[in-house]
């Protein structure tokens, strides 16, 4: 069990956004987490990573306690994320988008990087190397000195994930990595995340596209009104009749 | 003893309290935090002694005719340049520097049209002052505390009471959808820097006869007003009016009983102590996120 | 990539050799005041270039900036004065000083987000300035103010505007080298995605608290080195030297060249000072004006005068190469 997240809940003001929500993600596996608008999902997701501060329960990531850590050291325990509006760093290039992602695992500080000292120098050649390795992994190394606010929106998604990707996380969670892709683009994207899989990073994936979450995922959670509908394999959770009414017939 | 302090720090809390509603009206309105409010109390307090001393009109009418050319002037501004800023989508730091170089202009227009020197304000009323609790104050003191309060009084029926009010302050708060039921937001925007302009004005006005004018009587109070804004929850219109009058009250007080040297401290020591430990203020106004 | 770098590295040498060569042409024509000029100009230059590290590069406003500027120069004046420090060190020990109270005051506004940010460093600004008018024991001159000496460098005396040029220029490069490797290094990275979007900066994992301090503390540093160097040239400062409107003129100054650049802040510092220097014959009606230029080109041109300059420019370049014309 890589992830547990026990009856966290959260209000803001009289509104209780999540509601008493447990989930657990296994390691190896990509997991769901599906439910109409404003179900609470993308607030569940900046609690795990450090956004919100839940008002109870705990989260607990690889046997140590997260809940209430800010977001840079979630991203130090090795919990990566991609966000519902494309949050990139526009004004830089693609390969520096990248190479901050690797933020969280360099070394040189001010000092270092001022003075020049040569581990720094060797550090700066490494960082550019492996983000290099990163963009081929998502086919984007010919875009490497363009700004990233000049991809297509496709594109810029990719990119989001292979930043997240590249601070060497157990866990990446994904939010809505499919919105705006074309079936081809869909196709690619269901191909991207098993090789994710297979580079050991365990996925916690938020997605509206049912055909995508029920082919790719290992097991689902739905939310509906902040509070755990149900949880389940796909055959299950396509099977059960509180999922279908919550969402008014489904997709 | 004690009497004298609380008038005097009721006088200036109660400038600040008109400076302070300014800055929340616009933050509201607009978005903007604006630089030049206290210059434009000092250009109330020339215009208004221009035409009281210089013109000799009756005291009504020329705190009437400097409202007007007030409200002119934030309508003006409004319209000439900061709806242009806005359109263009600026980044904010220049509308910040455009309102500082209103503020320059402002200023150093009133040293080119009058004067550097210290102009001295003629006596409103013909008693010199009154006896309050038997304490002599002086009379322009009390004018200065109760046309505020008429003021403040006046401004809260407007915006919660009327229809043009209750338009302005749903322009404030969601312009398109203000728009959806037919509200002239443009003009409520407009109106709402005439108001705060006209505020200004007349904070100066109450406060030439008691400090005196010169070109500076604004600035510093103009900026230290920001902290009574802050301390009411900035954007919040009685919050202005309770954190300014508060302030005035806590700087005046620690002045006359603690130590004057470091009176202007209290100011900027208070707007850094809100801001760093309750950025919402006393009435918990949640700021506008960018 | 070389090759635009090789390109780069001429034109700065080419840069270098005319700087340090442009007082011997001066004062063989009888001119000092350009030198003297150049004198505030490379100051004006570290000032501006401390403030662009925090704003250009991590997003954050200041409108304070005279505030550590102050505590540079009173700070060096002070340390000479009651402690016999000789002056070239009492500079670095002000800015040090400088960065301290930069770090310090950091941390509480790195919550702020922009208006409260500007309000928070005003109210620093405000509270510095007044501790200078009033001193405790009057150690600043108060209203007076100070009457530092000139840098003495080993027994060397800096007190013409030539050897001070020299110094300037030689200290203006250093801060620039230091700036540059600064921003082309992690620690840059992490400003610039603060800058861009401080929320996905935290997920990368960017202690954003500890990196927006840095940047104060840093831009504390270059700008209260910049209000030594102001002092010991000058000779003269009282606390009106380092009202709001220094903190402005630096934002101006910054603004106009073009943030977020090596060669930005050097412009903008070049071009205000030259123009305000312009205006003062002006006399009374320098603010006035200074006022009305600086309002009719924020309305006028968007993005400043940077941004006009440059997408004008890049449309020039891009006609010229018969290609289509890109977005700024």
């Amino acid at each position: 069990m890589l992830l547990n997240v026990d009856n966290i809940s959260l209000s803001f003001g009289s509104l209780k956004a999540v509601n008493e929500v447990s989930m657990t993600v296994e390691s190896g596996k990509i997991t769901g987490l599906i439910g109409p608008n404003g179900a609470g999902k993308t607030t569940f997701f900046n609690i795990i990573s450090g956004v919100y501060k839940p008002d109870t329960g705990t989260i607990t990531f690889d046997g140590k306690r997260i809940d209430g850590k800010k977001p840079f050291q979630i991203n130090e325990a090795g919990i990566a994320r991609t966000y519902q509006v494309i949050n990139l760093f526009k004004k830089m290039t693609v390969l520096e988008n990248v190479m901050v992602g690797m933020h969280s695992r360099l070394n040189s500080g001010f000092f270092r990087s001022v003075l020049r000292m040569p581990d720094q120098r060797k550090e700066e050649e490494e960082v550019r190397r492996r983000a290099y390795e990163w963009l081929g992994f998502v086919n984007l190394e010919d875009r490497a000195h363009e700004q990233a606010g000049s991809l297509s929106y496709g594109e810029q998604r990719l990119l989001e994930i292979v930043r997240g990707l590249a601070s060497g996380p157990k866990l990446i969670l994904l939010d809505e990595p499919a919105a705006g892709m074309n079936s081809r683009e869909k196709r690619d994207l269901d191909e991207l995340l098993q090789r994710i899989l297979q580079k050991g990073v365990s996925i916690l994936l938020i997605e509206h596209d049912m055909k995508l979450v029920m082919g790719v995922t290992d097991h689902i959670y739905v939310l509906n009104y902040g509070k755990k509908l149900a949880d389940g394999s796909p055959a299950q959770i396509q099977k059960n009749t509180d999922v279908i009414t919550a969402y008014l017939g489904g997709e | 003893m004690l009497i004298q302090v609380l008038v005097s720090g009721s006088v200036l809390g109660c400038v600040y309290g008109l400076i302070a509603l300014g800055y929340s009206l616009i933050y509201k309105a607009s978005g903007m935090m604006n630089f030049a409010q206290g210059d434009v109390l000092t250009l109330g307090a020339f215009l208004g002694y221009t035409f009281f001393s210089m013109l000799g009109f009756p005291f009504f009418l020329a705190f009437i005719l400097t409202l007007i050319i007030a409200f002119a002037f934030g309508l003006g501004i409004e319209r000439a340049v900061f709806r242009q800023l806005k359109a263009k989508n600026v980044l904010p730091i220049y509308i910040v520097l455009a309102t500082i170089a209103v503020s320059y202009i402002l200023q150093n227009a009133c040293q080119a049209i009058w004067t550097t020197k210290m102009l001295s304000f003629p006596r409103i009323f013909p008693i010199d002052s009154l006896k309050v609790f038997g304490v002599a104050i002086q009379t322009e003191s009390i004018f200065c505390v109760a046309v505020s309060i008429l003021c403040m009084a006046g401004l809260h029926f407007f915006m919660k009471h009327s229809r043009f009010g209750t338009a302005m302050r749903a322009s404030a708060m969601d312009s398109k959808a203000a728009q959806a039921c037919g509200i002239n937001t443009s003009l409520a925007t407009g109106v709402t820097w005439a108001i705060a302009a006209g505020l200004a004005a007349m904070a100066g006005m109450l406060l030439g006869p008691i400090y005196g004018v010169f070109i500076t009587l604004g600035s510093t109070i103009g900026r230290k007003g920001f902290a009574g804004a802050v301390m009411g929850g900035y954007g919040n219109m009685y919050g202005a009016m309770v954190g300014g009058v508060l302030l005035g009250l806590i700087e005046t007080l620690t002045s006359s009983y603690l130590s004057s040297t470091y009176k202007d401290l209290i100011a900027y020591g208070m707007l850094l102590l809100f801001l760093f430990v309750r950025p919402t203020g006393i009435f918990n106004e949640k700021a506008i996120t960018e | 990539m070389k090759k635009v770098m090789k390109k780069d590295s001429v034109k700065n040498l080419v840069l270098l050799l005319a700087s340090v060569l442009l007082p011997v042409i001066f004062n063989a024509a009888g001119q000092s005041y350009p030198i003297l000029i150049m004198c505030f100009a490379f100051l004006y230059m570290i000032a501006t270039s401390g403030l662009d590290v925090v704003f250009g590069y991590c997003g954050q406003i200041s409108m304070g900036h005279a505030a550590f500027f102050a505590i540079g120069a009173y700070g060096s004046a002070m340390l000479n004065r009651y402690c016999g420090i000789p002056v070239f060190f009492t500079m670095i020990i002000a800015s040090l000083l400088a960065t301290l109270v930069g770090a310090v005051i950091a941390y509480p506004a790195s919550k702020l987000v922009f208006h409260f940010l500007s309000l928070s460093t005003i109210a620093f600004a405000e509270i510095v300035r007044t501790l200078l008018l009033q001193s405790p024991g009057g150690i600043t001159g108060n209203a007076v103010g100070m009457f530092p000496k000139s840098i003495s460098l080993f027994g060397f005396q800096l007190n013409t505007y030539t050897r001070f040029y020299y110094f300037g220029l030689l200290f203006l490069v250093l801060f620039l080298l230091f700036k540059y490797r600064m921003v082309n290094s992690r620690v840059g990275r992490a400003f610039i995605a603060i800058r861009e979007n401080t929320h996905a900066a935290g997920g990368m994992g960017i202690n954003v608290t500890q990196y927006k301090v840095m940047a104060f503390a840093v831009s504390a540093f270059y700008t209260g080195f910049a209000g030594a160097m102001y002092a010991h040239l000058v000779r003269y400062i009282g606390p009106d030297t380092f009202t709001m409107k220094q903190s402005v003129m630096f934002v101006t100054m910054m603004l106009f060249g073009g943030t977020g650049s090596i060669a930005g802040p050097l412009a903008g510092a070049f071009v205000v000072l030259v123009f305000n220097e312009g205006l003062r014959a002006f006399e009374q009606y320098q603010m006035l004006l200074y006022g009305i230029l600086l309002l009719v080109v924020i309305v006028v041109l968007p993005g400043g005068i940077y941004g006009t300059v440059r997408s004008f420019i890049k449309k020039r370049l891009a006609e010229k190469k018969g290609g289509q014309v890109d977005a700024a």
